[in-house]
Formats: structure tokens, sequence, C-alpha cells
């Protein structure tokens, strides 16, 4: 039977010879005519017709054999996954906005900046785009520059490209007259500026102005054009829009309020792709909506998530037909104008149909009321630690350090949300922080609570606020802060933002506080206790701050006391590199890697913005999330020791153990304070809490 | 006059407190998708504690203002979080606009709703497109000025204010957080209400229930 199957292999050569399927099957498929089917098309190249000749059955048996074998999983088919999810991410696109095409770049690197990548990607679609005798417009942007500069077709001739819109100021690189000028040259054209600006003083003027035969002239042109190439812009406080001074704020404002989401050749629309009318419209020179909409092919070449809202309404608006972007970008959209059931069609791993009987949905808990968690720890606390701290006013919410405050002393109050123990009660003693105010689990405490604590730790000298930057603590905090100032107590804040994964160094003062606090604390509660003047805490816990680097790594979410279930979930191999004290997400999702690779990876963040030179010193937290147990925090401490020896840079201070968690997560953070003289001394400074005693 | 419009504002904070009784579950659903599923609770026990606290005031005597005065003290009190100075600080103002009033119409009606809007706004510093509760509010607020010029009676007026809530609620969908814990999620958040303006929706209908 052996033989007679693979003579038959050879283009078929015994057509027509009549075998029963059942005994024809070789004996190293097995008894599966699926698998038989499958290895004789994929694997030998054979058509459907041979098959059938082969395996002695008809031509439609083989077609659902190998049909079958893919639904069952016997054959997968593999791309490239970030292949695969931008051609799917593209062809939804264009389905679901009916567009005439739709290219998606991969995300995936971050290699190069997103707009280089978008240029590179406009520039080798434009070829297809544009025909020889082509009017192209073209408006103003960082994206459509990079399109200019990326872009070189040789090919074409007699073309024409126009400025869609008047000029600008040329106090950036991005100026209508520039964009036209590079795609110009790009595509060999002869290129038409509209020889006024953009915006003008009054409608009086933009009328003067239209009425100029040369401007005529440049707008009959505009008129002519068959293709534009545009790019959007958003009205975040961080778009063009706004760094170009391109537009008054005066009039932006007005445009917000009136529900604009973005903006298209200088023109402004709402969510749904209306145009938002306004005080600038009879004032701009330029391209109209209207105009824009009749252009046979309309290149919209855009990405980032800050421009999503402005790329669904361009798209909702019809303004784009042809769509250039990234995956990660398309997804939004895709995402925000609710298509769902894309992110099954992004990933091939083989669908989970059911869950195993034994899958859990609660985690189990030492509770009695859910509801009453959080005072029934303080009651806790309260009992365990009695030596170090005591409730003001009788009220477990707000708690003050036995031989804390004293006059002439300044205050530190600390605080914030629980399930993050022993943060920050467990610091709450004699040279460290005086009072803590306690919230809800997750959650900033109210500012009553808080300017309770500032009342208990004053010593008349004023008290330094020092919590995680957090929106609710901030509020709580700052109010908290006007109402002690009130009661004639001075007030300086403090926010830790210790968290190098949270946000580029850029936006350092946006990141938010997270282990590292134990370290800002400290030399916060060192420096009040030695009796420096307020100005000189609030500078040298700055200093602290500013010198405190974190990064967290959570390989399993965290579970509520309420809900008993995951706040969020990991998936089985992966985990999060930069993940936050919540579940907050960091910088990368990946697979879980070997305990020195995690390490190392962290470290080189670290790194890359501790300016350590050899010689220095530092102090290590090595913190637990919660669930992770000591015998790892060593494995990680281990690697992180010999990364810096390996800089020749001193470990001054360690310590190793659960500082800041986030309830039962599993997962680490690394904490390094980069020292120097001042701050040495204050990190051995004395002090007497429930978990941290230095004497 | 001044007794039944402090009735009626009682009687406005607990039907909002009702009503976030029913919602509460999905309020911290919607949460769920993009923060830390408490926004429900957050609310529910901001509201009863506004419910608690005007069932001691003394009818007779408080005047507007009062009630407002009254509602921002027990809400912060309650609640801490972001929710907390939020809606203190919008009741706070509230109680500003509301100062020296006796009555209910609705000019007065819609000065509170704008100074709940700008309460929020200037405590969060945020602003429309953020995906927060101000997508909901001010739209809120705009919709009750403009009835307001036009003259529309009350049930006209509150259809139109709790429309372009609603209409502003649904539009955070497609935005991507730009303030509190979502915007830490970035494009994660997309395709999901804002919590915040779901709530404010629910908070606006009560409102309509009880004043229209």
């Amino acid at each position: 039977m052996t033989t007679r199957a693979s003579s038959s292999r050879k283009g078929g050569a015994n057509r027509g010879a009549a075998i029963d399927t059942s005994d024809a099957i070789p004996l190293r498929y097995g008894d599966d005519p699926y698998v038989w089917a499958c290895w004789l098309y994929y694997e030998d190249g054979m058509t459907q017709g041979e098959i059938a000749d082969a395996m002695g059955v008809s031509r439609a048996t083989v077609n659902s054999y190998l049909a079958e074998a893919r639904e069952k999983g016997i054959v997968q088919i593999s791309l490239e996954p970030a292949r695969l999810a931008s051609l799917t991410i593209a062809q939804e696109l264009k389905r679901h906005f009916g567009l005439t095409d739709c290219l998606v770049v991969p995300s995936d690197d971050n290699a190069r900046p997103l707009i280089d990548r978008l240029g590179v990607a406009a520039a080798q679609a434009l070829p297809k785009l544009l025909k020889s005798g082509d009017t192209l417009a073209v408006a103003w942007g960082r994206t459509v520059l990079s399109v200019g500069e990326h872009a070189d077709i040789a090919s074409l001739q007699d073309m024409t490209v126009v400025q869609a819109t008047g000029g600008t100021t040329a106090t950036f690189s991005y100026t209508p007259e520039l964009c036209a000028a590079a795609i110009a040259q790009s595509v060999s054209a002869r290129c038409v500026n509209i020889t006024a600006p953009a915006i003008v003083k009054s409608s009086a003027m933009r009328e003067m102005l239209l009425d100029e035969p040369l401007l005529q002239e440049q707008f009959e042109t505009l008129a002519r054009a068959n293709r534009v190439l545009f790019g959007i812009s958003s009205l975040r406080p961080n778009s063009t829009i706004h760094t170009s001074g391109f537009f008054e704020s005066v009039s932006l404002q007005h445009y917000l309020a009136a529900g604009a989401v973005g903006v298209v050749a200088g023109r402004f629309i709402d969510e749904r792709g209306r145009p938002v009318a306004g005080p600038l419209d009879d004032r701009t020179i330029g391209i109209s909506l209207d105009m824009l909409r009749r252009i046979e092919t309309r290149i919209l070449v855009a990405g980032g998530f800050d421009k999503v809202p402005a790329l669904l309404a361009a798209l909702r608006g019809g303004y784009a037909n042809v769509l250039i972007t990234d995956a990660a970008t398309g997804h939004g959209i895709l995402r925000a104008d609710g298509v769902t059931g894309l992110d099954g069609r992004l990933s091939q791993k083989p669908r989970v149909t059911q869950a195993p009987s034994s899958y859990r949905t609660h985690v189990k808990k030492f509770l009695n009321n859910p509801n009453q968690v959080v005072e029934e720890m303080l009651d806790g606390v309260v009992r365990a630690h009695a030596g170090y701290l005591q409730p003001i006013n009788g009220s477990n919410r707000a708690l003050v350090a036995r031989n804390g405050p004293r006059p002439g002393k300044v205050g530190l109050v600390i605080g914030g949300g629980t399930g993050h123990e022993p943060c920050f009660l467990g610091y709450v003693g004699k040279g460290l922080a005086d009072a803590v105010a306690v919230g809800n689990i997750f959650s900033s405490p109210p500012p009553d609570p808080i300017v309770q604590c500032a009342a208990a730790a004053s010593g008349g000298e004023g008290v330094l606020f020092v919590y995680g930057n957090y929106a609710g603590d901030v509020m709580n905090f700052e109010m908290a802060a006007e109402i002690a100032e009130e009661k004639g107590i001075k007030v300086r804040t403090v926010l830790t933002t210790d968290d190098i994964a949270s946000s580029p160094v850029e936006d350092r003062e946006g990141r938010r506080g997270v282990a590292g606090n134990f370290f800002i604390f400290k030399i916060a509660g060192a420096a009040c206790d030695r009796g420096l003047p307020l100005e000189a805490c609030e500078a040298v816990t700055r200093k602290a701050n500013l010198r405190t680097y974190t990064v967290g790594v959570a390989l399993e979410p965290c579970s509520m006391p309420q809900t008993r279930r995951h706040n969020f979930e990991i998936g089985p191999d992966d985990m999060e590199i930069g993940m936050g004290i919540h579940g907050e997400p960091g910088v990368t999702r990946e697979r879980i890697k070997s305990s020195d690779e995690i390490t190392d990876s962290i470290m080189d963040n670290i790194f890359k913005e501790m300016k350590a030179a050899s010689g220095d010193r530092v102090a290590v937290l090595i913190n637990s999330f919660g669930g992770t147990p000591m015998m790892e925090l060593y494995i990680l401490f281990r690697r992180v020791a010999q990364r810096l020896e390996a800089k020749n840079i001193r470990i001054e201070a360690n310590w190793i153990g659960h500082y800041c968690t986030s309830l039962d997560m599993v997962g680490a953070s690394i904490s390094i304070l980069h020292l120097d003289q001042e701050l040495t001394e204050l990190l051995h400074h004395p002090c007497e809490t429930a978990f941290l005693r230095i004497s | 006059m001044s007794e039944n419009a402090v009735r009626r504002l009682i009687a406005m904070f607990e039907a909002i407190s009702a009503a976030v009784e029913t919602e509460k579950d999905h309020l911290s659903e919607l949460d769920g998708a993009i923060g830390d599923a408490d926004h429900g609770t957050t609310m529910s026990l901001g509201f009863l504690a506004v419910k608690a606290e005007l069932a001691k005031i003394d009818v007779d005597g408080a005047q507007p203002a009062d009630v407002m005065a009254t509602a921002a003290g027990a809400f912060l009190n309650a609640v801490g979080a972001s929710t907390g100075p939020l809606y203190a600080t919008a009741f706070r103002r509230a109680a500003q606009a509301l100062a020296g009033a006796n009555e209910l119409d609705l000019g007065t009606t819609a000065a509170m709703i704008d100074a709940i809007g700008s309460g929020i706004r200037e405590r969060g510093k945020g602003q429309r497109g953020d995906k927060t509760m101000l997508d909901a509010w001010l739209p809120a607020a705009d919709a009750a000025g403009a009835a307001l010029t036009d003259n529309k009676a009350s049930t006209e007026f509150w259809s139109e204010v709790v429309a372009a809530a609603e209409a502003g609620a649904n539009a955070t969908r497609s935005m991507v957080a730009a303030k509190g814990r979502a915007a830490r999620v970035r494009e994660r958040s997309l395709g999901h209400v804002d919590p915040g303006a779901a709530s404010a929706v629910v908070v606006l209908r009560a409102m309509a229930s009880v004043l229209s």
C-alpha cells in the first residue's frame, strides 16, 4: 500500500485506479485521512485533483478534508504576527470606513520614530496613488513633511503640487510652504504656493486678498487638484496645533467648547466629522472642507494614540479615502468606533473554547466583612504598633507618631490609599513621618484626616506633605493644604515621581510615585528630625525624589478584597515591565524571561537615567508587590549587586522585603537611590518606626 | 418658597442617591475596564453620606445654598479618591451660585448646573475631550444656558440638558483618557465609555426627575 501511494504522488500517474480508501491510507498517516490529504497538499505540493486520485476520493472530499484540517488545527498557517496584525487592521479599516485603500505599518518596534515610519510608508505608497499629470494638493504638518523627506519618485511627469492652505511664519520646520516644496521636489512637480497667510486679521482682509488675480489663479490650481495629501492634528495640549502657535489659544478654546476634536487642513471638525464653526472661519485662507471632500483621491497620513479621536472624526466625515497609519493607531480607531472581535483575529493563538473545570474565578482571602477590611486592618495596626503610632482624635484614618512631633520641628505628613502596606503607616515614628492619612483601598484619603494629620504634626515650623503623584491624592492633599493654611499651618508639598517607567523623562513630573517612596520619606523624615527649616526640608526631599529610580515588574495581578477577583489580567506566559502599584500598565508586556534577564532590563532602564559614576554610592530597595517571596527577591538582589559592582558603584545600604505592596500582586520592584554626601547622612539618621529602624 | 426650594433640593439628592444605588454595579463595571472598578462604590458612598447629612438639616431655617454646602462637605469626607474633591468642589460652587436665592427657577437651575461643571473643571484642571465627567457636565451646562436663552419650559429644558449629557458621555467612547488613572492605560481606554461621564448622566437624569 505504501508503494502504491508513493508512486501515485508523482504527478498522479495512476489516475483512475480505483482503490478502497480505508485500505489506502499509508501507515505513517495513522488512520487519519486529514493528515494524509494535508501532507500531499502542503508538503508534496500536489493539486487537489491529484490528491483525489491518490486517495481515491472525490475532489470535493479532498477540499473538505483540507478545510476541516485547518478548522481542527491539524494545519496551522502562520504569518509573522506583526504583519498579520497590520494586514488584518488595514483590511478592517478599509471595510469599516469604505476606504479605497489603506496601508498599516506594523507596530513591531519603536526603534524609529513613528513619524519617520509613516513617512517611509507613505513614500512607498505614493507611486501607486499618483499618476503623471496629476495635481496634488498638499497640507502641512510634521507627518506630511516626513513624507516629502522620504519620497523620491522619478517616474512621474507633468505633475503639479499645490499648497492647500496659506502660509505661516517659519518658526517651525513643517510650514505649508516647506511641506509643499518637499513633496514637489520628491515627485518632480511644479510647485504652486498660496502666497497669502493662512490666517489673516479680518474677514475683510481675506475678501480683499482672495480678490487678487494672483491668488485667484492659485486657487484655480487648487480647485483642479485630483489628489490631496494631508495629516491631521488633534486638539490635545501637546499637539501641533498648540505647539506651532498657528492658532490663537483664545480661538482654540472656542472650538474646543464647540466640540472640535481635530483639525484638517486648518479647519476644525467635531467627533462626527462635521465642520465646527468659529471665529477663524472667515479669516482662514486655504482649502475648504467641501473642496477637500470633492477631491478624487484623499490621502490621510497620521498616527499616534492622541490622534485617534481626530482620525476617527476625519474618517467618519469622509475626508479621507486612503489612510496610511500604524497598527496601534489603526486598532485604536476601530476600537473607538466599537468594532469588536478584532482582537481574536490579530493573533493566531489556538482558541480556548472551554475553561477547564478546575478554573476558579475567586481568590481566597482572610476576610470577615469585605466592606470593613480597611477598618479591621487599622484596628490591627493600631494594636500591633501602639509603640510607634496612635490615632488622632480617636480616628484610625489619621495616625500620629508617638514622640514624633515636637515644637520647632517641621512636621512630615504622608499618606495615600491602603493595599500598599507597610506603606504608608509603617513609616510613621520618631525620625521619620510624624503622621499618616489613610484612605480606602487604592484610593486617596479625603482632606479631613489629612488636615488632622497636619495639625497633629505641626510644631509651629510648618508641615511637609510627601505623597505619590496620583490625581486623587493630589486633589485631596491640595484641598487639605488650603484648609491647613487657613488654620495658620504653613504647608509645602513634594510629590513623589520615582516610577521611571510610567512616563518618558521629558514628562518627569507626570510620573507616579511607587516603592521609591521608602527612600524619599526616609530622607524627608531625617531632614525634619534634624530641625532643618521647611524650605530646606522641601529642597532635600525634592532632591531625593529626583535621585530615586524605580521600575516594577508584575507577574500576576492583584485581587480586591471586595470582589476577590483580579483587577486586571496578565497572560499565563507574560509579565509586564514597568507596572505600577495599582496595576497601571508599564512599558512593555512580554513573555516572561529569566530573573537575570528581567533584572538586566530594569537596570538598563535605570542606568539610562541615573548618571552614576564609578565610585558613586547608592541605596537599593528590592520590594515585593505582595505575592513574591523573599527567595526570589534575593535572586533579584544578587543580579542588581552584580550589575552595580561591574560599574564600581558601591551599595551603601540595602533593603529587601515587602516595603510598598499592591495587595497580593506577584511581582517586584527595584528602587535605587543615587546618594550624595547629604543624602547619605540623612539616610543613616536614626529612626524608629514599625517597618524601618535605624539606630 | 425658600422652604419649597430646600425640600426640592433635598428630594433631588435623595433621587440621585437612589439612582446611583441602582446603577452602582454597572458603573463599577465600566470603571473595571479602564480603572480600578470602584466608581460605583465611590459614588454610592458619597451620595449615601449626602443623604444622611441632609436628613439632619433644619428644613425650615435653611436656604438652598445651605443644602449644597452640606452636600459638598458630606460628599468630600465620605469619599476621598478623585471623585470626592471633584463633586465636593462642584457642590461648593453650586452653593455659591445659589447664594441668596430662595427659589429654584430655571435661571437659578442653569446657574447651578453651570457651577457644578466649572467646579469640576477647576478642581480637576481638565477640559472637554479628556474623557472625564466633564464631557457630560460641560455640554449639559451649555444646553441649560441655551434652553434658558430660548425660554424653554421646564420639561424641555431638562430633556435638552439630559440629552446633551448623554451625547457627551457617549462621545467619550472614542476618546483617549487624558486625566486620572485611566490616562495610564492610554489607548486601552478607547471604546469604553468613561465611568465618570456615565455617572454624571445618572446624576443629571435623577435631577431632571425631581426638578422638571
